[in-house]
């Protein structure tokens, strides 16, 4: 298993050159250019400028050339410095912002395990009964309401209906409720379809009623048995969930005025922010990768006729 | 045993109909696709008509469900609206899954040299963040109603080819499929009969949570600007747009919200029960 | 010390100028119709006027603890604070004191500077710095850091984007384009510490503009030797303004505390600031949990916020003149037919489109807005494209679209934008399918694409704006229409008639025939159809009733911080809440 985990890092390797090199090309060969200021409605810099400035990014250069440089700072971590903010490296800006991002996204995917495996578990036992309906029916709730709207939603209710939370920021674990729980609805309601319909299916399986033949009770036959088999397909979601929510959504980042990594997904690109939108692919890239590993790794835990 | 594929599916279609919530589902979903195709006969305004005395006002019995900001019937621009959102939901829900499900369950069954190819190409797809690699194609091709099949479909199909592969994984090495093996079944034969139906739970689970997934990621595109063009509505669209407007005029947002989770409620029961019917264990 | 009031030949100089650094110059050349009023010293001698004090019945708040924020203000965290490098760093611009300022009528004012005296031509400017004009860490900020600052900024190697708004200073432009490599021969010069003495390549009037912009501000030398982009952080940031940058989060929260080594120190009543970054579509949340005391609002909160018994009386208008207007490209079909381009005119229902925008436009049937110089109401003008749809399908006989047929397929391009742009140009889609059965498709660009395509005429139909930047014709006219233009030209159509009337109107000093001149030049513009005006901006912002000192311009209109102005932190001061 050890030599397995150390190939697939070692894989990482190509993956993300191969994710740098798609990335790189499709941002060169968008229109817009990452020259024209970022002030809003600004018209364009005199070709004078723009040429000193195309030397300052290094964008003067061939696109091989280009590339070249970018691969080999990449490799000791230097991913440069922001178009748009410019005081700061992509390095610096991504450590800051995601801790952040990583924060909020482990407690909603706290949150949204505990939930979604309660609920998807309830639905299964009490299948085509009440606690099934409304447990679906909440986790339905959750995959099918965007999460700008439910952010809304959530503020209106406890900012001024009732005002328990701060409309937004950072600052106290007050302001952490809200945007936790936008974040963690939609993952719940996955993680309960998904328990559900693994758990049906193994209920009914073999050896479930083996060990209920066993005379084993209720209860421990679903937890031992059943459940531990039901989350395989679970764990498959669990790494590219966190991945995505460890690294931040834009839309309840930005609603919430959360400091973290998600509103670079798209103010990266609008911004035509050339090295910042390399290192947010790249970091995603690397996380998600690490994230799959772990999952995979579990994967053979929990299922031992799995081999690697 | 050559007949055995009928029957699976013929009973498969008498157990689907006898599930309540299933066939409950299923017509929903069959009539959002015939509301979708009748939109224009359904409506009753235009989409484009516009009222301008009477802006985003709540419903009344002229507008059943209310004006947008432009004093357009909120009613008729959700049923035009259906025929995008169920473009959107549909269409790039079979392009993930033409291209994800073989994919899958090649790499997962064949193993070996195939597997990791495969694999290897399936995690640099899957290494993008979604949201800022469907722009980036966007920002490419441009807006519009194919261009979002197409970004939506090229950044999709590795979730739902990892399930597969993961599934097939764990299902080869069952008695079953060990049985059909020994009896010289071939490559074709054992996915497609023994190992794809077994699968396909967590498949149709994927699916019927790409739809409104895929609904929602057209609504993140219109909201930033790379979406469908105005004034075709999309019930993502509708939302987005009427987010800002959640405390003043409720309306505009939430009835497209409710669109999408009666859809979503839809699939998923439609989808719960094709589980069910298709489950060979449970006769 | 009687001279002649700028010439008119300076002015174009301005103008060329300040063409060099894009939109601001537009923001920016607002000021310069001002400067004729203010006569031969080009700069409003009237000293800043100090905080105003409480006024009677007002009683101070303990806690001078003011926070602003949301509804576009610094809805993006600040790329910096260097204004000395990049004026459009987006940074906060209190931070730091100019040698001038611009007072709520957009005129300058001495500020660090406590005298300004020309030569007889106006081509060397001396500037008598106040001897308590203090760094934050407490040195003095003399002539000495002006020169540098400003030679920092025209030197190649600091690659500023905008070294071009000082080329009048003599040999500027030579050294930032590395023809002339001697900083010593550029004519900034600090004759001893407090004196600092500008030589320009000719006689300039309106310098005292140039040296009250936010490019013009200085940098504090010692912080940027060390620590180079990064002097704008709170850790490192040395300023000379009226508050310091006490903490920095990125993309969460900036905090400014009163500065107490600054001149005008006593005259400051704030004693902190915090400004949170907030995007956009929060709208008016964050202030109505009063988790911020001032916002410009979107059209989504307005009516709202104006119904509500409890706000009401906290949103107010404030000035920003601009224009929404229609380009129909005249070398792309079916534009390049003047009857559909008059149609089209006709067709729009301009008193029902401005009713979508909430508040946020009014009815436009030129480019100036009612108030200002040049504005018109001529109904002769009002007849070219009153609404009128049997008239709009009428123009349409004898074309291939007869009838509102046959109609290639038509693409309104727009940029993404807030403030009810897309909803007005939904109207604008409504009413010609209405009237003239044209089915258009609306394309919302990224802001980056759509100007891309713009500069080179590549749309087939615009919905756009224009802010005004200063009040005259010309910035309405020439900056935006004239044939002659060789960039940032945003329509592929010219006329000449029209462009002579916009020359005459330039070249021409007796006001009555200066404005007949743009009088006709929107009749041409309009017969012809160049454009299609729609609807003039209307913006809105509310402040909490314990927020006092906002400023009132000449016209009694509440100005809050904008491009120019944007010396509205040092009025302000609190009173107690009730």
């Amino acid at each position: 298993m050890l030599t397995y985990a150390v190939r697939r890092l070692l894989w990482l390797v190509p993956t993300l050159l191969a994710m740098a090199l798609v990335t790189f090309l499709v941002m060169h060969a968008t229109p817009g250019s990452p020259l024209d200021p970022v002030a809003e409605g600004a018209n364009p810099l005199s070709p004078e400028a723009q040429k000193h400035l195309a030397a300052e990014y290094g964008l003067d250069r061939p696109l091989p050339e280009q590339f070249a440089i970018f691969v080999a700072k990449a490799v000791r971590g230097d991913f440069g410095r922001s178009f748009v903010y410019k005081t700061r490296t992509v390095r610096e800006i991504l450590a800051s912002a995601l801790p952040v991002s990583l924060m909020l996204g482990s407690m909603a995917l706290a949150v949204a395990l505990v939930g979604g495996l309660t609920l998807g578990v309830l639905a299964a036992v009490h299948h085509n009964r009440t606690w099934d309906y409304l447990s679906v029916s909440l986790a339905t709730f959750g995959v099918a309401v965007p999460n700008f709207v439910l952010a809304v939603f959530l503020i209106v209710l406890f900012s001024f209906v009732v005002p328990l939370f701060p409309t937004g920021g950072w600052d106290s674990p007050r302001a952490w409720v809200l945007p936790t729980l936008t974040l963690a609805l939609g993952p719940m309601g996955v993680i309960a379809r998904f328990t559900r319909a693994s758990m049906l299916e193994v209920i009914r399986a073999d050896f479930t009623l083996t060990a209920r033949a066993k005379g084993l009770g209720e209860a421990p036959v679903i937890f031992k048995h059943a459940l531990k088999n039901a989350s395989l397909p679970v764990v498959t979601l669990l790494g590219p969930m966190f991945a995505a929510l460890g690294t931040g959504s834009f839309f309840v980042e930005a609603i919430f005025r959360v400091p973290g990594m998600g509103r670079f997904f798209v103010e990266s690109m609008t911004g035509r922010d050339y090295p910042m939108i390399m290192g947010v692919v790249l970091t995603y890239g690397a996380f998600l990768a690490v994230m799959n590993l772990l999952v995979d790794l579990l994967y053979g835990v929990l299922d031992p006729r799995i081999r690697y | 045993m050559p007949t055995r594929p009928t029957t699976l599916w013929r009973d498969a279609a008498r157990r689907l109909v006898r599930n309540r919530l299933a066939a409950a589902g299923g017509v929903v979903v069959l009539t959002l696709a015939l509301v979708a195709v009748f939109a224009d006969l359904l409506a009753p305004y235009p989409y484009t008509k516009t009222n301008f005395g009477r802006l985003a006002e709540g419903p009344s019995a002229a507008y059943p469900l209310g004006t947008d900001q432009l004093g357009r019937d909120l009613l008729s621009r959700m049923i035009h609206g259906a025929r995008v959102s169920m473009l959107v939901g549909l269409g790039a829900q079979l392009i993930v899954v033409a291209i994800g499900v073989p994919i899958g369950a090649l790499s997962g069954y064949v193993g070996g040299r195939v597997d990791l190819l495969l694999t290897r190409f399936v995690d640099v797809m899957y290494a993008f963040p979604r949201l800022l690699f469907v722009i980036l194609v966007m920002s490419m091709l441009g807006a519009g109603l194919t261009n979002i099949f197409i970004a939506i479909g090229l950044t999709g199909w590795v979730g739902i080819a990892r399930q597969t592969r993961a599934q097939v994984l764990a299902l080869k090495e069952r008695e079953f499929v060990a049985g059909a093996r020994a009896l010289g079944a071939g490559l074709g034969r054992i996915l497609g009969r023994h190992i794809l139906p077994n699968a396909l739970t967590p498949i149709v689970v994927a699916v019927t949570f790409g739809i409104p997934e895929a609904i929602f990621t057209e609504a993140a595109l219109s909201f930033i600007g790379v979406g469908i063009n105005p004034p075709t509505p999309s019930w993502g669209q509708m939302v987005g747009e009427g987010q800002a407007y959640l405390r003043s005029a409720w309306h505009l947002c939430v009835f497209p919200s409710i669109a999408i989770a009666i859809t979503m409620l839809a699939f998923t029961f439609l989808g719960d029960g094709l589980r069910d019917a298709l489950d060979p264990k449970l006769k | 010390m009687m001279r002649p009031p700028i010439p008119d030949a300076q002015f174009d100089l301005l103008a060329s100028r300040l063409a060099a650094i894009g939109q601001s110059r537009r923001d920016f050349l607002r000021v310069a119709a001002g400067l004729a009023a203010l006569g031969a010293a080009g700069f409003n001698v009237r000293p800043a006027s100090a905080a105003p004090r409480p006024a009677p019945g007002e009683k101070l708040a303990a806690e001078q603890h003011f926070r602003y924020g949301g509804g576009g203000f610094f809805q993006h965290d600040p790329s910096s604070h260097d204004f000395n490098k990049d004026l459009y760093c987006n940074g906060v611009p209190a931070l730091f004191a100019g040698l001038m300022k611009f007072n709520a009528d957009h005129q300058p004012v001495l500020y660090v500077a406590e005298k300004v005296t020309p030569n007889a031509d106006g081509s060397v400017w001396t500037f008598q710095i106040r001897k308590d004009s203090r760094w934050s860490d407490g040195s003095p900020c003399t002539a000495r850091d002006f020169e540098w600052s400003w030679k920092r900024q025209l030197d190649p190697a600091t690659a500023a984007p905008y070294a071009s708004f000082l080329y009048d200073i003599k040999n500027a432009e030579a050294f930032n384009k590395k023809q002339v490599t001697d900083p010593g021969q550029v004519g900034v010069r600090a004759r001893n510490d407090w004196t600092l003495e500008v030589t320009l390549e000719g006689p300039r009037g309106y310098f005292p503009v140039l040296a009250a912009y936010l490019a013009a501000l200085p940098a504090h030398r010692p912080s940027v030797e060390k620590h180079g982009d990064r002097w704008t952080e709170a850790a490192n940031i040395v300023c000379n303004g009226p508050f310091v940058l006490e903490t920095w989060e990125h993309n969460r929260v900036m905090v400014l505390r009163k500065n107490k080594h600054f001149f005008g120190a006593r005259d400051v009543t704030l004693e902190k600031v915090t400004i949170p970054i907030i995007p956009v579509a929060s709208g008016s949340l964050p202030y109505e949990n009063n988790e911020v005391y001032l916002s410009p609002l979107q059209p989504a909160d307005l009516r709202r916020l104006q119904g509500d018994p409890k706000t009401q009386k906290e949103v107010f208008r404030y000035p920003f003149p601009g224009t929404w207007y229609l380009i129909p490209q005249v070398t792309r079909p079916p534009f390049d037919d003047v009857r559909v381009r008059r149609a089209v005119a006709h067709a729009i229902d301009r008193e029902n489109i401005v009713r979508v925008a909430q508040g946020f436009a009014v009815p436009a049937h030129s480019m100036i807005p009612p108030g200002f110089p040049g504005a018109l109401d001529d109904p002769k003008i009002r007849a070219l494209q009153r609404f009128d749809p049997k008239l709009a399908l009428a123009q349409l006989k004898g074309t291939p679209y007869e009838g509102g047929r046959n109609w290639p397929k038509i693409t309104l391009s727009m940029r993404d934008e807030a403030l009810g742009a897309k909803p007005l140009a939904e109207a604008v889609q409504a009413v010609l399918l209405e009237h003239l059965n044209m089915k258009t498709e609306l394309e919302v660009l990224e802001p980056r694409v759509f100007r891309e395509r713009l500069w080179k005429q590549e749309h087939q139909f615009v919905w756009i704006r224009w802010f005004m930047d200063y009040p005259d014709p010309h910035n309405e006219y020439f900056d935006t229409f004239y044939g002659k233009k060789t960039t940032g030209k945003r329509q592929a159509w010219t006329n000449e008639a029209f462009d002579r009337e916009v020359e005459a109107g330039r070249d021409t000093r007796e006001p009555k025939k200066r404005l007949e001149h743009y009088r006709r030049a929107e009749e041409i513009l309009q017969t012809d159809v160049g454009y299609i005006p729609v609807a003039w901006v209307v913006r809105y912002a509310a402040a909490k009733p314990w927020v006092r000192g906002l400023q009132k311009n000449r016209q009694g209109e509440t100005v809050i911080d904008g491009n120019i102005y944007v010396d509205m932190l040092p009025h302000l001061y609190l009173v107690e809440r009730t």
